[in-house]
């Protein structure tokens, strides 16, 4: 049976353009810590240390949003995103740990699995789980995908992640990658999906069958882009099947929380979504691509093509601005 | 009068310096130093420089004599124990590793900004930081320069993967916590956030760095005319170095403004402009020490 990983309150963050607050966080946690997830994951869309001009400023600080959720969460642990190059071990791991964070993901793009050495060496010494994370899964080949998993186990990962950033994979592409991670790896597979097009709950079923063991969703999807695979949903159809002893009433109680809250964030499948998607770019950049299209009235779909020949990875909100101009310039 | 050089580490970084250096008529590269002898660096300058060294410092003892100066492009490591060696023989040192022992320097900030002042001895030990810090300095400098009331200073840098090697890769938090360090130092704000991020496109990208600050007042047009000023400075020994935004409000009270830099292309390729900044500000601050040491007449 796969352990479920609840994003609700990082990824969603991204929905919420980082305005998460500490008794949105208590609150949801309050309902999750009684639901059966494994784990809820906490902070700026970004993850760690990530509250910046670059990606958008976070309302609460980590140390807030980490607290209040440690306070409410007895049984369901507590996690944290964590992309270097953002975050440092002295800035924001060792304060996180202090806290009483329970999981830790470093997280890279796919093709820069060394950048997380020294943080999971680092993690790995201490009373913590630490999972790797490998974003943007689509933009490099199966075999590289195994040798980038393949960098973080070897410095101590208890699991790989394989998040798929931009919405871009198709069931067999999910089933594909995470097999040729199992049959190659020690390691456990966790599979993030997200629903650019329409995929997410499919591509989070698929990499169950296909043995990942670890699968991520967000209440109502709440998430970057169109959103994460609906976490109510995956369980439903688990059980359905008879895959899972959990019962669905709290997650619905989880769903309606955010439903109720957050009515005027939630994801869907928009325009943005769907060009983003289908060039295969972090979904992450929509808020920012539709703005800076307004400001120099450039056509989104150009700024996502050119967004994509440039091969652009999260964290390069400041070139959104430079295509713009460019392309007014032709 | 020609600056004697040696220059210590021959892999990519020390390569790049030495092949840039030769081209230079103001230096005379005596010798370059490496640790091993069938290092592909020292072979290519065999017949070109006078002295391959293969046994680190301890096989410059005769040469040490006739050097003024002296660039590390080693690792943090081994740099306290080069600079003891080098300042009690009255050598100046341009530190190219991340190990913050030496003065950090902006070159182009000299007499512009209070904080980046040359040596006040010739054995003085120059840090040139980290590419994020050479690229976003003369964006701090204007920026801050012509604003009230900073409350928070951003430096992002995006690099081509191709261009971070395993000790850039290992290290990113030190390369934050020093560019944070130095963006500190030019603006003089407490609150400074460097964030580094690399990008694996083939064809590789050119590096870039935007500064944002979030302050009270800002006045753009002198921001931007101070800017272009002191990048003609920069472009001086870095050719390819050009602002693509120029300052301007992101967002209420943020004034941003990006930089790109391409590089010249010695040895390293030209998506390398990350290290080719670092190598060429390093050459312009050993020229004007060196100069400034000239013009006082007291050399040694």
């Amino acid at each position: 049976m796969s352990l479920f990983y609840d994003v609700t309150l990082r990824d969603g963050n991204h929905a919420l353009r980082h305005k998460l607050t500490a008794k949105a966080v208590t609150d949801y946690c309050n309902i999750a810590d009684k639901s059966g997830v494994w784990a809820v994951e906490v902070g700026h869309g970004n993850g760690l240390g990530a509250s910046s001009f670059l990606v958008g400023k976070s309302d609460s600080s980590d140390r807030v949003l980490l607290e209040s959720a440690r306070a409410a969460l007895e049984n369901t642990k507590l996690a944290v995103h964590s992309i270097p190059g953002f975050s440092t071990i002295k800035r924001d791991l060792i304060p996180a740990i202090e806290i009483g964070v329970d999981i830790f993901r470093v997280a890279t793009h796919v093709t820069e699995a060394n950048t997380a050495e020294k943080h999971i060496e680092f993690l790995a010494t201490k009373d913590v789980i630490v999972h790797g994370v490998l974003m943007m899964s689509h933009m490099t080949t199966i075999e590289n995908l195994v040798i980038q998993a393949g960098r973080m186990e070897t410095y101590g990962a208890s699991a790989v992640i394989l998040m798929d950033s931009a919405g871009f994979f198709l069931p067999e592409d999910t089933e594909i990658r995470v097999k040729a991670i199992r049959e190659s790896l020690g390691i456990e597979v966790g599979f993030h999906a997200h629903n650019n097009l329409g995929m997410g709950v499919a591509n989070a079923n698929t990499a169950i069958n296909a043995g990942a063991s670890i699968i991520d969703g967000a209440a109502m999807g709440l998430g970057a882009g169109a959103g994460n695979a609906q976490l109510e949903a995956i369980i439903a159809n688990q059980i359905r099947d008879s895959h899972s002893n959990l019962n669905i009433e709290p997650f619905l109680s989880m769903s309606e929380n955010i439903n109720q809250n957050y009515n005027d964030s939630l994801p869907r499948i928009t325009k943005s979504s769907i060009e983003s998607g289908m060039a295969g770019v972090f979904s992450g950049y929509a808020p920012q691509v539709k703005e800076i299209a307004q400001e120099f009235g450039v056509n989104t779909s150009k700024i996502w093509d050119e967004m994509a020949k440039r091969n652009l990875v999260a964290g390069q909100e400041s070139m959104i601005r430079e295509i713009a101009q460019d392309l007014m310039n032709l | 009068m020609k600056i004697n050089v040696a220059i210590l580490g021959s892999g990519n970084i020390g390569t790049d310096l030495c092949e840039r250096l030769l081209l230079d008529k103001e230096f005379n590269v005596v010798a370059i130093v490496g640790r091993r002898p069938d290092s592909e660096g020292l072979k290519r300058f065999v017949g070109r420089i006078p002295n391959i060294v293969s046994s680190g410092i301890s096989g410059m003892s005769k040469l040490v004599e006739g050097l003024d100066g002296v660039f590390d492009a080693t690792s943090a490591q081994d740099h306290l124990e080069h600079w003891k060696y080098f300042e009690v023989n009255n050598k100046f040192m341009i530190d190219l590793t991340p190990s913050k022992i030496g003065r950090p320097i902006a070159p182009a900030l000299i007499g512009k900004n209070t904080t980046m002042k040359l040596g006040e001895k010739f054995a003085f030990n120059y840090s040139l930081v980290t590419c994020g810090g050479q690229s976003s300095a003369a964006l701090l400098h204007a920026s801050s320069k012509h604003s009230s009331g900073i409350k928070e200073v951003e430096i992002s840098s995006s690099i081509a993967s191709l261009s971070a090697g395993p000790a850039t890769r290992r290290n990113i938090d030190q390369y934050i916590e020093s560019t944070e360090n130095l963006a500190s130092l030019i603006t003089g704000c407490s609150s400074t956030k460097a964030i580094l991020v690399l990008n694996p496109a083939d064809p590789p990208v050119m590096m870039r760095t935007t500064v944002s600050m979030r302050v009270e007042k800002a006045d753009l047009s002198k921001m931007d005319s101070e800017l272009k000023s002191i990048v003609e400075d920069i472009r001086k020994y870095v050719p390819g170095y050009e602002v693509v935004i120029s300052p301007h409000l992101s967002k209420d009270g943020v004034v941003s403004a990006t930089a790109k830099v391409t590089g010249a292309g010695y040895y390293l390729p030209s998506y390398a402009g990350n290290l080719d900044i670092i190598n060429a500000a390093g050459v312009e601050i050993a020229k004007k020490h060196f100069k400034n040491y000239e013009l006082q007449g007291d050399l040694k």
